[in-house]
C-alpha cells in the first residue's frame, strides 16, 4: 500500500519551536502526534535539529579550571551507578477504532470515542477528557457527518490535528494528519465531511467567541 | 591506541559505547560540559539547576551513547537534543511528547514512493540554505528567541535595540523561512 501523507503541515515556525524545545507542552502533543503521520515534517525537524546542534557546538568556554574538573569527578563517580530516566509512558491498551499514534495515544489512554462528550451545537461536541499548559488548552472535537461547527472568532490561535474522518473550512480541505493552524483574530467555521464523524485534537490559546 | 587529543567527537563516542572509555568520556565532558551549562543559563536556570543539567545530560550521554547515529546528527546536536529534552523534562516534571519509532500507528519513510523519499534529503537541504541565507541580524533574534527561549522585550534589553527592529527582524527571518520552504509542502 502506497501511504498517504499529510496535505496540511503545522506552520513552519511551530516545526522550529519544537525542534528548539520553545514549544509549550500541550502545541507540542498536537506537532509531535502529526510528525507520527508526517516523514516531510519529521525531516524539517531533523534540519531544524540541526540548525540547534550548530549554535550549540558555539556556546561554552574551556573547562580546564577546578570548578570543571571537580564536576568531571563528581559525574564520573556516578558512570557505575547511573540509570537512566523511565521511558515515556505509552498505552498498552488494545486499540478500537480508529488508530492514533503515539505521544497522543498514550495520553488518551482509551480508545478514541470512549470519552465523555457535551454537545455544543447541534452533532458537534467537545470531550471531556483535556490537556492544559499555561498558555493552551486542549480537547477533542467531534463532528457529525456534514455538521458545521458555528461560525466563532479566534481571539487567539487554535489548531486543529485530524485524528479520523474529515471535514473543511474556508482554508482547504483536512485528512487524518492534517493540521489546521489557525491564526489569531479571524472569524472561522468548519463542517465535517459526510461518511462518518470527524474527530480532531483541538487547542486553543485563549478565549472561543461563537459569532 | 591515538591519543584522546587525536579523535574526533564521533570516535569519542563510539569509544564510549563499544569499550565504556572513560577517557573518552572524560574528553567529551570537557568539551560539551561548557556549552549544556551555557544552554541552561542561557534558558532562564539558575547555576545549580545548570550544572544539575551537565550532570544529568552527560550522564544520559554514558548510557546512551550506543544509540548515536553519525548518519543521522552531528555529536553536537545529539548531545543538543538530550539537553533539549532533559531541561524540559526537568522543568515541566513530564516527558516531552515526542514520537515512538515503533509505534505501529506511525508512518514510516519506507512506506513513502521513491520520489517522496528523494524530496526528503532535498527539503533539508532546501532548509539548511534558507536557514543560512538569513542575514546576521535576523539568524540572531531566531536563534535568542527559539533556542535561548528570550521574550522579545528581553532581546531588545539584552541587544539595546528597540522592540520595533526585534519584532522586524522576527517577521523578516520567519517569513524567509516560510517563502523558501512553502513549495515543497504541495
Amino acid at each position: 500500500m502506497v501511504a498517504v501523507l499529510p496535505n496540511q503541515h503545522p506552520e513552519e515556525e511551530r516545526l522550529l519551536a519544537y525542534a528548539t524545545g520553545s514549544l509549550g507542552e500541550v502545541k507540542s502533543l498536537l506537532v509531535a502526534t502529526h510528525l507520527a503521520l508526517c516523514p516531510l515534517c519529521r525531516a524539517s525537524v531533523e534540519a531544524y535539529e540541526a540548525e540547534c546542534g550548530g549554535w550549540f557546538d558555539g556556546l561554552g568556554g574551556g573547562a580546564e579550571d577546578d570548578r570543571w574538573s571537580a564536576m568531571l569527578a563528581a559525574c564520573d563517580a556516578r558512570l557505575d551507578t547511573a540509570v537512566l530516566p523511565p521511558p515515556a509512558p505509552r498505552s498498552t491498551l488494545p486499540m478500537t477504532g480508529p488508530l492514533v499514534p503515539e505521544p497522543l495515544r498514550g495520553r488518551l489512554g482509551r480508545p478514541l470515542f470512549d470519552f465523555g462528550w457535551n454537545e455544543i451545537a447541534p452533532a458537534v461536541w467537545l470531550s471531556d477528557w483535556t490537556v492544559k499548559d499555561a498558555q493552551t488548552t486542549g480537547c477533542l472535537l467531534r463532528m457529525g457527518p456534514g455538521a458545521p461547527v458555528p461560525p466563532h472568532h479566534h481571539s487567539a490561535n487554535e489548531m486543529l490535528l485530524v485524528l479520523t474522518g474529515a471535514f473543511h473550512d474556508e482554508y482547504g480541505h483536512y485528512r487524518v494528519g492534517d493540521v489546521a493552524d489557525i491564526p489569531a483574530d479571524t472569524d472561522h467555521y468548519a463542517v465535517a465531511e459526510h461518511g462518518g464523524d470527524c474527530v480532531c485534537l483541538f487547542l486553543l490559546d485563549g478565549e472561543i467567541r461563537f459569532l | 591506541m591515538t591519543s584522546v587529543a587525536d579523535r574526533t567527537n564521533e570516535e569519542l563516542v563510539s569509544a564510549i559505547a563499544v569499550d565504556r572509555d572513560r577517557t573518552a568520556f572524560a574528553a567529551l565532558f570537557r568539551q560539551y560540559g561548557p556549552k549544556i551549562e551555557s544552554y541552561a543559563l542561557r534558558n532562564g536556570a539558575g547555576r545549580a539547576a545548570a550544572e544539575e543539567l551537565v550532570q544529568d545530560v552527560m550522564l544520559t550521554v554514558w548510557l546512551r551513547a550506543d544509540s548515536f547515529n553519525p548518519a543521522l546528527a552531528s555529536v553536537g546536536t545529539w548531545i543538543f537534543t538530550i539537553a533539549r529534552n532533559r531541561r524540559i523534562d526537568r522543568i515541566r516534571k513530564e516527558t516531552r511528547p515526542e514520537i515512538d519509532p515503533n509505534d505501529p500507528a506511525l508512518l514510516p519513510v519506507a512506506d513513502l514512493p521513491p520520489d517522496r523519499v528523494l524530496e526528503l534529503s532535498e527539503d533539508r537541504r532546501i532548509l539548511s540554505v534558507a536557514m543560512n541565507s538569513l542575514s546576521p541580524e535576523q539568524s540572531e533574534v531566531l536563534r535568542l528567541s527559539y533556542f535561548e527561549g528570550k521574550t522579545q522585550t528581553e532581546i531588545a534589553e539584552e541587544r539595546n535595540i528597540p522592540l520595533g527592529t526585534v519584532k522586524t527582524r522576527m517577521r523578516l527571518a520567519l517569513g524567509h523561512l516560510k517563502r523558501t520552504l512553502q513549495p515543497r509542502m504541495v
